[in-house]
């Protein structure tokens, strides 16, 4: 993927750059808001990665003026600040996703994944499908390898999350948000034990693991 | 719609209105008054020169007999309602218009006139013994009572229209003023509930006092949002300050835990380090949050927010960790359904969260937690319940101090402001705190306002 990173702070922004480098993408690195908008308007980007606080012209704005001038790149938002306040701000601004310093690159490059692939509105299958495993959305049915494996709701959601977005790490704070719509970070294992859970009925009695867990990251099911 | 009429009745310019009306007729009720004693005395005058004048007239007559002609001549022509003649002659006999006789209920007044034998009305008399008979004369004081008659008819007729033009005056002026004063009171309701964008705008056709008021309203709420801007500029420009380098330490830190050959006692430096950090973190979090909630611009986010499914979720999402702790946590689902209570469905999520915590945190294995939920006539109660050790009487108040804690929690996780941010939430929320020892342990008790309907 083509990433462009707009961060002010020089450990922060080699940091990331080497990380996304690493995990094979091309990635740009500016270091203020008038450098980040010649280089967004001059090439073509699957995600952009903006500090909200920068130099010059400031996150907020850039974004602004990115969306007014119809460049509809999805951006993830980097700050300093993490009020609901300030991610409502943030998203009303242009921007698709919100992530609150200080960060683990895991989180980041999680996030970074879903906002290039994200689901389009045509995807509307009724079954999903993942190695041996079958998801009837209609039903409510999960089959693998013919077996009927009955889930609980929680685990269902979780499980057709990571089906529906499929090689691509789910972070924790993703799945609470997506599935318990909790924004803030609840000290519990509630997000492990629902994991584990659903291991034990949909991989264990199978000989290959579907649900895999990304050090550091989180968890992904590869097709 | 009755207190709006009540507020309109204790309205300024309606007193004002009727407190001169009461002046006006007062003056204008002693003026009539006055003449009206005045003309009604000269009017008696007038009527007792007449009567000594008849009275004179008759005693120009040279004998009894001439008398009785007179008053009997001057009988026929005179009404016994205007004025009435009575003369009984020597031998008795009667001449005049009427007879003037006397009983128990005083003089009575019988007409000679066919059909109407008892005249009544005032009248004002003379009597005199004259020729050896007695003359009574008396004249009617029917025009001093058409007089008064007029009198009321002068003073309805004036007071009148101006009772209905005053009152309806003030009654426009008091809509109009209760008009202005609404609109000024939406905009101080709307700033105190977080919108410091709410104006009271143009006011011309306002009464002076008023478009002075609403001015100063203004005024004061350009300066509060310029402050509140301020404030928040300062506090993202220390946030950003502050976690630019604590992003770079978490940079070295994370760089480091990369490397293979650190060792087990580094390794462990290295975890203890990276806790440390976060725990700074979430102080700094939870102070940046503290503020901002302290200047209540959360309000302007508030929608409804179903607190039963909110406890489920987060009964749901703590119950494994419960499980962990070998305790229990549950939530009592309410008998009745508990209406929506106006708040920020996130904040109310991070108080349920931080008293759940609290209680999982400092009590020990085996402790029953609850989430209560139960709702009255004007409230909504959000109570998390322990059967653990509970908070010494003497230190409840200290608890919701900031980055206070109990000696024998200094052990355990937290950094001291999840009670403060509690109260903090329940402060924007309007809500009151309650820490109590309940039957069966000690409870954390939100008593959030049943709101009607939410402010727009």
């Amino acid at each position: 993927m083509r990433l462009l990173v707009v961060e002010d702070d020089a450990t922060t922004g080699a940091y990331i750059t080497r990380g996304l480098r690493e995990e094979g993408h091309s990635v740009d690195l500016v270091t203020n808001g008038r450098e980040a908008l010649i280089q967004a308007t001059s090439g073509t980007y699957d995600v952009l990665v903006v500090d909200r606080m920068l130099p010059e012209i400031d996150g907020m704005t850039l974004v602004k003026t990115l969306r007014g001038a119809g460049n509809h790149a999805p951006i993830l938002f980097l700050t300093s600040l993490g009020s609901v306040e300030d991610r409502i701000s943030g998203l009303n601004a242009g921007g698709d996703d919100y992530l609150v310093k200080p960060f683990a690159f895991g989180e980041l490059s999680a996030r970074v994944a879903a906002l290039a692939r994200r689901p389009h509105a045509a995807e509307q299958e009724s079954v999903l499908r993942a190695g041996s495993l079958e998801m009837d959305l209609i039903a409510r049915r999960v089959t693998r390898e013919g077996q009927q494996i009955d889930l609980l709701p929680r685990e269902f959601a979780i499980l057709e999350l990571l089906i529906r977005r499929k090689g691509r790490v789910q972070t924790r704070t993703m799945l609470l948000e997506s599935i318990w719509d909790i924004s803030f970070d609840p000290m519990t294992n509630v997000v492990e034990t629902h994991i584990s859970r659903l291991r034990a009925k949909v991989d264990k009695p199978f000989e290959s693991e579907l649900i895999k867990t990304v050090r550091g990251a989180g968890y992904r099911i590869d097709s | 719609m009755s207190v709006r009429r009540a507020f309109l009745l204790r309205s300024m310019p309606l007193r004002l209105a009727a407190a001169l009306l009461l002046l006006f007729s007062v003056v204008s009720l002693l003026g009539l008054l006055t003449s009206y004693v005045y003309t009604q005395r000269s009017f008696e005058q007038t009527l007792r020169a007449d009567l000594s004048q008849d009275m004179a007239g008759f005693r120009a007559a040279p004998s009894a007999a001439a008398l009785a002609a007179l008053v009997e001549a001057e009988a026929r022509s005179t009404d016994p309602e205007r004025v009435v003649l009575s003369y009984f002659a020597p031998n008795g006999q009667h001449f005049g218009n009427a007879v003037v006789g006397r009983d128990a209920d005083g003089y009575r007044i019988l007409s000679h006139l066919p059909g109407n034998p008892e005249v009544t009305g005032r009248y004002l008399a003379l009597t005199t013994s004259l020729r050896g008979g007695q003359l009574t004369i008396a004249r009617g004081l029917a025009q001093i009572d058409v007089l008064r008659d007029v009198f009321v008819n002068i003073l309805v007729l004036s007071l009148l229209p101006t009772i209905l033009l005053v009152l309806s005056g003030g009654f426009i002026l008091a809509r109009r003023g209760a008009r202005h004063v609404a609109v000024i009171s939406s905009v101080l309701d709307q700033l105190t509930s977080g919108n410091l964008q709410a104006r009271v705008g143009d006011v011309t056709g306002w009464s002076d006092d008023l478009a002075r008021i609403a001015a100063k309203v203004d005024q004061m709420a350009r300066s509060q949002e310029d402050t509140v801007a301020s404030l928040r500029q300062v506090s993202s420009d220390i946030a950003h300050d502050l976690k630019t380098p604590i992003q770079r330490v978490a940079v070295h830190l994370d760089d480091l835990s990369q490397s293979d050959d650190l060792k087990g006692p580094e390794r462990a430096q290295l975890d203890k380090a990276l806790t440390e950090l976060d725990g700074i973190v979430s102080i700094f979090h939870s102070l940046l949050q503290l503020a901002q909630i302290e200047s209540g611009s959360p309000r302007a986010r508030f929608a409804p927010v179903d607190l039963t499914a909110l406890c489920q979720t987060l009964c749901e999402v703590y119950e494994p960790s419960a499980a962990e702790r070998e305790q229990t946590l549950t939530f009592a689902t309410p008998d009745d359904p508990v209406p929506p209570i106006v708040g920020d469905r996130n904040l109310l999520g991070q108080v349920l969260a931080n008293l759940i915590e609290n209680a999982l945190n400092h009590t020990p294995k085996g402790t029953r937690i609850t989430i209560a939920l139960s709702s009255g006539e004007n409230h909504v109660d959000l109570s998390v319940i322990d059967t653990g050790p509970g908070v010494p009487e003497a230190e409840r108040e200290l608890v919701l101090r900031r980055l206070y804690r109990l000696d024998r929690s200094r052990t355990t996780p937290g950094n001291g402001l999840g009670l403060s941010l509690v109260a903090g939430i329940a402060q924007v929320h309007g809500a009151t705190l309650h820490l109590e020892d309940v039957q069966g342990g000690f409870g954390v008790r939100l008593r959030f306002p049943r709101e009607t309907a939410p402010i727009t």
